[in-house]
């Protein structure tokens, strides 16, 4: 094949972003190792390599491919194994895998309508496991001990201080109670994920509209239901997914109108299911929703520009 | 909506000097005395000019359709990176340029006159020396600036619709080095015979302004300059980075070659990965275009709707999605084909 122009390439290349998204994931998921439970590290890098694996085994099989290194569905995986209870068993993670990579996210590549691969397994665990999606078991046995932030809020009314969320640890009056860990293990420490963000933003692996969007929408959506903003900024998956999730480029539109559009549909509907229904692990349902607009969105804005170009007079 | 894209081009050749390594041609007829509209127009035919920007269009057509317009705008803005041969006719050839550009105007009967550079080339203190008559405008040291409709944007302050033409606005966009052909028809009288280019093999480190006659073969120009390489691990591009396109050693150089760049293959080009739908190409399009969407449709075939048409013509396959892809995808290739779908 001839050389084409242009001949000039700058910016940073697709097959380094996953794997740089995935060392991002890796510093909460080490730190949250340290702190509380030192075998989830190992736990977690050996479901990224499952997912690996299955990304291997399903391009040589169907493309008659062989690709060692396969860091999008070791990043899918990871974000699965970083978003469920540590609790979780082996073999359900391993369904759920598998289900994300060669169901989800590998067939649908070339599809208009794609789905985030993550949020399809966890969809999975939510529907097949729904008691271990919910067992955040903490060492101190209590009878609301396996609470996450968001459920006492939700029962009691008492949002904690968005202060100590930041850092994951809560002290002082709850510290004797319960040794509180807010949520599932990627979600632990919401500061560091923001550091992470601009980081990431920073190397171009992630582009800043979706999430902004995201957080504001959510913030101001669930501010008009009376809510606690920061606090519900800062717990749960809130900024964990607006730095994760919502920013997978294969799933959300390309438009950058279509982008912004995307993230506010994710907060604003991430809020209406916090406030109004009774599921756990809104962001599953906002994401999906997110994809699912995804394709008309990036029309939208297609025909949008078109029509102010047609518009535009000589003077 | 235009973004700012700094395409880094690690060395430039010296736009302060202008190589003339070849035997100045010789006078074949009397230069041109008297400028007006009916003469000028079959005296730009006769000298064999078309647009040296690049574009390759007569320039009597384009001066015909001008005519009436008010202003004449020196298009210096290098548009391709790596490039500095309009710079150097600048700052190097001034008399040339300043005499096609008041033949231009008188011409088209053009009141002002805008010469339009690049931030970061010549400084305004040396242009002002030269071209001190004229009143100047200043352009971001980016990629693409030097289209005609981004010129247009920058002057009136209002994005242009598609498909026009920049004389229909009362503007007259000429290239620096088609002005030059100008005047040295019309005070040396001699024909369009060379042109200025840029010529660059960054492996050698080897970076030159030169003018070189019209019909040499490329061979014969790296002959002059000793230069010689392997043709299986490099490359020639012709005419830029962005919107070149690749030659063979016994091509010959044309009006409209801009820049001869010997390249490395190898960095030239990577394999095409599949879309993770980024977005970058739309981010980084100039003229804010969805490029990936219009490639998309041009596979499927869907090629009727009023925004793709309308999305179509407003591009002017600058490269910049090419170049910014993460996956390599050759947009551009693609859209050029879109543009036979019009």
């Amino acid at each position: 094949m001839s050389i084409v122009s242009p001949f000039l390439r700058m910016g940073s290349r697709s097959s380094g972003m996953a794997a740089w998204a995935l060392l991002a994931l890796l510093v909460p998921c080490s730190i949250y190792s340290v702190l509380y439970d030192s075998t989830f590290i190992w736990r977690l890098i050996g479901y990224a390599l499952i997912g690996s694996m299955a990304e291997t085994i399903y391009t040589l099989i169907v493309k008659r491919k062989r690709r060692l290194v396969c860091t999008g569905s070791a990043f899918t995986a990871a974000l699965i194994a970083a978003s469920v209870p540590t609790s979780m068993p082996f073999l359900p993670m391993l369904f759920s895998i598998l289900i994300a990579v060669w169901i989800v996210k590998l067939p649908m590549v070339e599809l208009p309508l794609r789905f985030n691969a993550a949020m399809a397994g966890r969809l999975f665990l939510m529907l097949m496991y729904p008691a271990q999606i919910v067992n955040w078991g903490t060492p101190t046995p209590d009878v609301i001990s396996t609470a996450t932030p968001q459920e006492l809020y939700r029962s009691e009314g008492f949002p904690l201080e968005w202060s100590e969320l930041l850092f994951g640890r809560i002290e002082e009056i709850w510290e004797d109670l319960f040794l509180l860990v807010p949520g599932s293990p990627g979600e632990t420490f919401p500061l560091l994920l923001l550091i992470l963000g601009g980081v990431l933003c920073w190397k171009r692996i992630i582009t800043w509209r979706t999430p902004i969007a995201f957080l504001i929408s959510f913030g101001v959506t669930t501010t008009l239901f009376g809510n606690n903003m920061l606090f519900n900024l800062c717990s749960s998956a809130t900024i964990f997914s607006a730095l994760f999730i919502v920013t997978d480029p294969v799933s959300t539109p390309m438009s950058k109108s279509g982008r912004m559009a995307c993230g506010i549909i994710m907060g604003v509907s991430n809020a209406l299911i916090r406030e109004f229904t009774f599921y756990t692990e809104a962001i599953v349902y906002a994401v999906l929703i997110g994809n699912l607009c995804a394709p008309l969105l990036d029309r939208i804005s297609f025909i949008a520009q078109g029509r102010r170009l047609n518009n535009r007079t000589l003077l | 909506m235009l973004r700012k894209i700094t395409i880094n081009w690690n060395k430039l050749a010296d736009f302060r000097v202008l190589e003339n390594p070849f035997p100045n041609p010789e006078r074949i007829f009397s230069g041109l005395d008297d400028i007006n509209p009916e003469t000028f127009l079959d005296f730009l035919d006769d000298i064999g000019l078309v647009g040296m920007g690049g574009s390759g269009f007569r320039t009597s057509e384009k001066i015909k359709a001008s005519i009436g317009a008010h202003t004449l705008v020196i298009n210096g803005v290098e548009c391709e990176p790596g490039i500095t041969a309009d710079q150097s006719v600048l700052l190097n050839d001034s008399l040339w340029v300043a005499a096609g550009a008041n033949a231009c105007a008188k011409a088209v009967g053009a009141t002002k006159v805008i010469l339009a550079t690049k931030d970061g080339g010549i400084s305004l203190d040396d242009l002002n020396k030269r071209y001190g008559e004229f009143s100047m405008e200043r352009f971001a040291a980016k990629y693409p600036a030097g289209a005609e409709k981004l010129i247009l944007k920058q002057l009136t302050g209002k994005t242009p619709p598609p498909g026009l033409r920049p004389y229909q606005w009362g503007y007259l966009i000429q290239n620096v080095v088609s002005l030059r052909a100008i005047g040295r028809a019309i005070i040396d009288g001699i024909p369009v015979m060379e042109r200025p280019l840029t010529l660059t093999m960054p492996s050698i480190g080897f970076y030159k302004n030169a003018v070189i006659p019209v019909g040499l073969t490329i061979r014969e120009v790296l002959e002059v300059y000793k230069i010689s390489f392997d043709p299986s691990t490099h490359l020639i591009a012709d005419s830029g980075l962005m919107m070149g396109h690749e030659v063979s050693l016994d091509d010959v150089i044309e009006k409209t070659t801009l820049s001869l760049f010997i390249l490395k293959r190898d960095s030239a080009w990577h394999d095409e990965r599949p879309c993770t739908r980024c977005g970058t190409c739309n981010t980084a399009c100039p003229l804010g275009l969805h490029p990936y969407s219009l490639v998309e449709r041009i596979k499927k075939d869907k090629v009727s709707s009023a925004a793709f048409k309308a999305q179509m013509t407003e591009c002017f396959l600058c490269g910049v999605c090419s170049a910014v892809c993460p996956s390599d995808i050759p947009i551009v290739q693609t859209l050029k084909e879109g543009k036979k779908c019009l």
